[in-house]
């Protein structure tokens, strides 16, 4: 024991010494996202343009943005999609992130408890004016009459077809499958498509992914002129308009014109696999079958298209959200404050990069731009970022409510509950929540 | 030990076949982290059979962050169990050998912890810990791990079985309570100190709730969290295989620690006495 | 006099771990108590509303059925696993090399991780891709959708919990074992007892206090059972294996109702405060009985 002592000292003084002299005081800010930790095959690359997925492009692209920026210290923290829990744990506790990636339905939980900044200066500083950023990207940043995040990206569901299949159903024509125009046609189609083909016309992810369910439904109701939400205290999801898009996935589901019991993970390689004609998934999934139908000899080689939602009732709507950048109310120094500029003006010029993931951008600039156009389907999918919508901006708690819904839904496609007690239950469900609301 | 018996046959299975069942899952894992991601992507029974690879492996020496959290649930989960060591062993020796006021209600008081479940007290102690600023340290992660009343109870049993001529051999040679304590006592509860603290370090080392919400920056992440952090939506799918590499390495110094020592373990487990 | 320095020594050796003990949970254990009398966000907001939390978790539907889950969870683990881990004790209590190696093997699974094990079991029961699933489908069979079916994710829970948590229990049976007087055997021997003789009236007898701590135990730590239901079925389907500790961090932090979270933990308190307490009463008069 006595030995150790001056050993101690010693080491004590050697760390001392080690840790002054590091230059002058660099700014730091701390940035936290989802979309995963790929440090093994990224690392600190700055080559965005390998890159591929959405957690290799935005590593790249923090990256980029630290080597170009070298007074300023980016930490960059990963955290659990979706990460909020952790979010509210930072924020309860004092201590939220300098930016952090939030889906712009979530936005307004946030704003709603006066927990974010409001980011007009910081975005007008950042030369980024609302006339630079998409109409749907715009409505999901903006509440109360001001931006609370720098729009990134629109997501929504779209309908990702396998070709082959289709061929082989005799759902072709002119190189583009034939996608339904009514809730009847499209029954009729999948019955169509299995007698041919033996396989389901539908890949659903039903175990553990409410939000698909959800999309489906919103959408739909949206569609038909359906309200969701009359005010920010009700929901009203037990009208025949709602009834309607239940039935038909009810319907899908007991003729087994979709696969059962697979979650998203199963869903994908499924799909991937060539066991379906059709996965209702979203616009981040792109990248990925897109890789398939460039690999020769995968059941899904050149035979790989992407389309919006089908037109099935009422107008064309889509329900879509996106992802933003915002920032958590805390106290920052002026030179913070200018290294988020510097981050958002940083990320704004790349949102070309970043819709390589397969999300549309939230920037008008990138779909002008011709190299935009030349990417694998986006000619396609691009009428959503025109009639894509989302939940009005006083609907709160958008998260949970789809947790609630989600589960209702499940339980009323599945059988497990008449549709209209599912219906019913949800709005009973999601009204005691907001009830709950401050 | 009983010696004599020999087992029967049917005993033989059942343990066999229990052993298999036991060992299957962890062959499981590792047969996936040695193939590639884009073959399990496709179907995971290509587990069963080759071409095999080390490239998982691989990615996660150079790059990820697994070493990281590894290095953060060490210090926790051995912080955490000194730290239970120290505080029940005093306590159990307070209980169990000392006479002061209230001893019995005290050690009641104790005993009802134990019934109390974390998540009544969770959430009142994140707030706490954000008034005293103690989020994202070490201190913040191993101090709800302190309060131990199994760790209390389980001494306390334990010092009472101690013969008392122990005591009255060594205040009759005028040595102090804490030198009885300290010389004389407590190397003999070397038993129970092994059991406590496996116990105790493998609670720590398993806690997810708390380093969640707690050590929410990846600097402190621990294990639990860190590998829940690195799972992209679909991770599951596309990076399987490096997924479950990342699994078998987080757990490869545990198992290394516990195979080395096991015969340890098990007699330090099997000689605490269960009084 | 050493009464005296018996008392101030009593307290400097019991006080640190009071302290703590005081200040680290009976302390947020009478907040939350106070918080479940409000509603409450985590951000500070906060109004009275007496005991309207109380009220609504008993007229909440979803409430019942996690404490029913709650409740089916704790009996198809603990049940099994104690006898599994007495059977594994009584065959493995014995001093050759083999059953070392066989009580290592039992132990290993429980130094893992939560976030591993639910991933390793993932990947045995998911119905696509798991190894069950692989296997089932060689023989000819459908496998079955474990992690999706609502009668089957209780049961998968319970499997996957079981196999984590065999190595403890089992441990404190084989200490327990070995504190039986080896002559006790021996005067079995001499009136000729058979095996399940000696089972009966020597082995389980003696292990009675060791069978007590398992069972309390487990049943306390599994009234608590979480992360496996929310990595493995997020409590899933439609709430069909969510746990009473799964609603509460839902309504937390999904859901931002604190005070409502809360109220459910004070009625979680009292349960595992009620179970322990009958299983120790219910114990007590058994003993008294057999006087």
């Amino acid at each position: 024991m006595r030995r150790l002592r001056p050993l101690a000292a010693a080491l004590a003084l050697a760390a001392l010494a080690a840790g002054c002299g590091t230059g002058p005081k660099k700014t730091q800010i701390t940035i936290q996202r989802f979309f995963g930790e790929c440090g093994a095959v990224y690392g600190h690359s700055i080559d965005v343009g390998a890159a591929e997925g959405e957690c290799g492009i935005v590593t790249t692209l923090i990256n980029r943005f630290q080597s170009e920026n070298p007074d300023i210290k980016v930490d960059v923290n990963v955290v659990a999609w979706p990460g909020y829990p952790q979010l509210t744990a930072q924020i309860a506790a004092g201590d939220p992130p300098d930016l952090v990636t939030m889906h712009q339905s979530v936005i307004s939980d946030y704003q709603g408890r006066n927990l974010l900044e409001p980011m007009d200066g910081v975005l007008r500083e950042a030369g980024i004016g609302p006339d630079a950023i998409t109409p749907a990207g715009l409505r999901g940043v903006t509440k109360a009459g001001h931006l609370y995040g720098m729009a990134w990206d629109t997501i929504g569901g779209l309908f990702h077809v396998n070709t082959r299949l289709f061929a082989e159903a005799g759902l072709m024509r002119d190189g583009k499958p034939v996608l339904p125009t009514s809730a009847d046609e499209l029954l009729a189609q999948a019955r169509q498509f299995k007698a041919r083909t033996g396989k389901p016309y539908l890949v659903q992810s039903e175990v553990s992914d409410a939000a698909s369910f959800v999309r489906n439904f919103y959408g739909y109701v949206i569609a038909q002129g359906g309200l969701l939400f009359p005010d920010r205290r009700h929901a009203r999801f037990a009208t025949p308009e709602g009834a309607r898009v239940v039935q038909l996935f009810r319907t899908i589901e007991q003729e087994k014109l979709t696969t059962l019991n697979q979650d998203t993970p199963a869903a994908i390689a499924s799909f991937m696999n060539g066991e379906g004609g059709i996965y209702p998934t979203g616009t981040w999934m792109i990248g990925a079958f897109d890789q398939e139908a460039k690999t020769p000899g995968r059941p899904l080689a050149g035979a790989y298209q992407v389309y919006p939602y089908p037109h099935l009732w009422g107008h064309d709507a889509a329900f879509v959200d996106g992802h933003a950048w915002v920032m958590p109310k805390r106290s920052r120094s002026p030179e913070e404050r200018a290294a988020v500029v510097r981050f958002l003006r940083f990320m704004a010029a790349h949102n070309f990069d970043w819709t390589r993931t397969g999300h549309l951008p939230a920037f008008r600039a990138v779909y002008a731009n011709p190299a935009f156009g030349a990417l694998p389907h986006r000619r396609d999918i691009a009428p959503m970022a025109a009639f894509g919508v989302q939940l009005p901006g006083y609907v709160q708690r958008q998260s949970a409510i789809q947790g609630l819904l989600g589960e209702e839904l499940t339980s009323a496609v599945t059988g497990a509950k008449p549709i209209d007690r599912a219906l019913r239950d949800g709005e009973r469900r999601v009204d005691e929540l907001l009830d709950q609301i401050p | 030990m009983n010696p004599r018996a020999r087992l029967s046959p049917l005993a033989l299975a059942g343990v066999t076949l229990g052993a298999a069942i036991m060992l299957a899952p962890l062959l499981w894992t590792i047969l996936l982290s040695l193939k590639a991601n884009s073959e399990l992507m496709r179907d995971t029974a290509s587990a069963f059979s080759g071409p095999y690879t080390l490239e998982n492996y691989r990615a996660i020496l150079v790059g990820s962050s697994v070493t990281h959290w590894l290095l953060n649930s060490l210090i926790v989960s051995l912080g955490t169990t000194a730290g239970v060591l120290v505080l029940c062993s005093l306590a159990g020796y307070g209980f169990a050998r000392l006479d002061f006021p209230f001893r019995r209600s005290l050690f009641v008081f104790v005993l009802l912890g134990l019934a109390i479940p974390e998540q009544a007290v969770i959430l009142p102690r994140h707030q706490l810990f954000a008034w005293l600023h103690l989020h994202n340290s070490y201190p913040g992660l191993i101090l709800p791990g302190l309060v131990a009343p199994f760790g209390v109870f389980f001494m306390t049993q334990y010092f009472r079985a101690l013969p008392a001529e122990l005591d009255e051999a060594a205040m009759l040679d005028g040595a102090s309570r804490f030198t009885l304590f300290w010389k004389v006592l407590l190397p003999l509860t070397r038993p129970a100190q092994a059991t406590l603290g496996v116990f105790t370090f493998l609670g720590s080392w398993n806690d997810y709730w708390w380093p969640l919400i707690s050590a929410t920056r990846s600097a402190r992440f621990t294990l639990t969290v860190g590998l829940a952090s690195a799972q992209m939506n679909y991770a599951q799918t596309s990076g399987l295989g490096f997924l479950m590499a990342q699994a078998v390495f987080a757990s490869l110094p545990i198992l290394i620690v516990y195979i080395i020592f096991q015969k340890q373990i098990v007699a330090a487990m099997a000689g605490a006495a269960v009084r | 006099m050493s009464g005296r320095r018996d008392r101030l020594a009593g307290f400097a050796f019991v006080g640190p771990f009071l302290a703590l003990y005081a200040f680290l949970l009976i302390y947020p254990l009478f907040m939350g108590i106070g918080l479940s009398f409000h509603r409450a966000d985590l951000f500070g907001a906060r109004r009275f509303v007496g005991l309207e939390n109380y009220a609504r978790a008993f007229a909440d539907p979803i409430a019942w059925q996690a404490l029913w889950n709650t409740f089916k969870l704790t009996v198809l683990i603990v049940l099994p696993l104690t006898a599994i881990t007495l059977a594994l004790a009584l065959a493995l209590n014995r001093a050759t090399r083999s059953a070392a190696i066989f009580r290592g093997i039992f132990f290993a699974s429980s130094i893992l991780s939560v976030t591993i094990v639910t991933l390793i079991w993932r990947f045995i029961l998911t119905p696509d891709a798991g190894l069950v699933a692989k296997i089932v489908t060689a023989l000819g069979g459908t496998p079955p959708a474990f992690l999706s079916d609502p009668n089957l994710t209780i049961p998968a829970l319970a499997i996957t919990t079981i196999w984590w948590s065999v190595g403890f229990p089992m441990m404190l049976f084989l200490a327990g074992l070995q504190q039986i007087p080896a002559d006790m055997y021996e005067a079995a021997a001499l009136d000729n007892a058979g095996p399940w003789t000696r089972l009966l009236r020597i082995t389980l007898p003696s292990l009675r206090r060791t069978l007590i701590l398992v069972v309390m135990l487990q049943t306390a730590a599994q009234l608590q059972l979480f992360g496996q239901a929310q990595l493995l079925t997020a409590g899933g389907p439609s709430g069909a294996s969510r746990p009473v500790v799964l609603l509460i961090f839902e309504v937390a932090f999904g859901r931002w109702e604190l005070g409502y979270a809360a109220a459910l933990a004070e009625l979680l308190f009292l349960l595992v405060l009620s179970v322990t307490l009958i299983q120790y009463w219910a114990v007590g008069r058994a003993a008294k009985d057999e006087r």
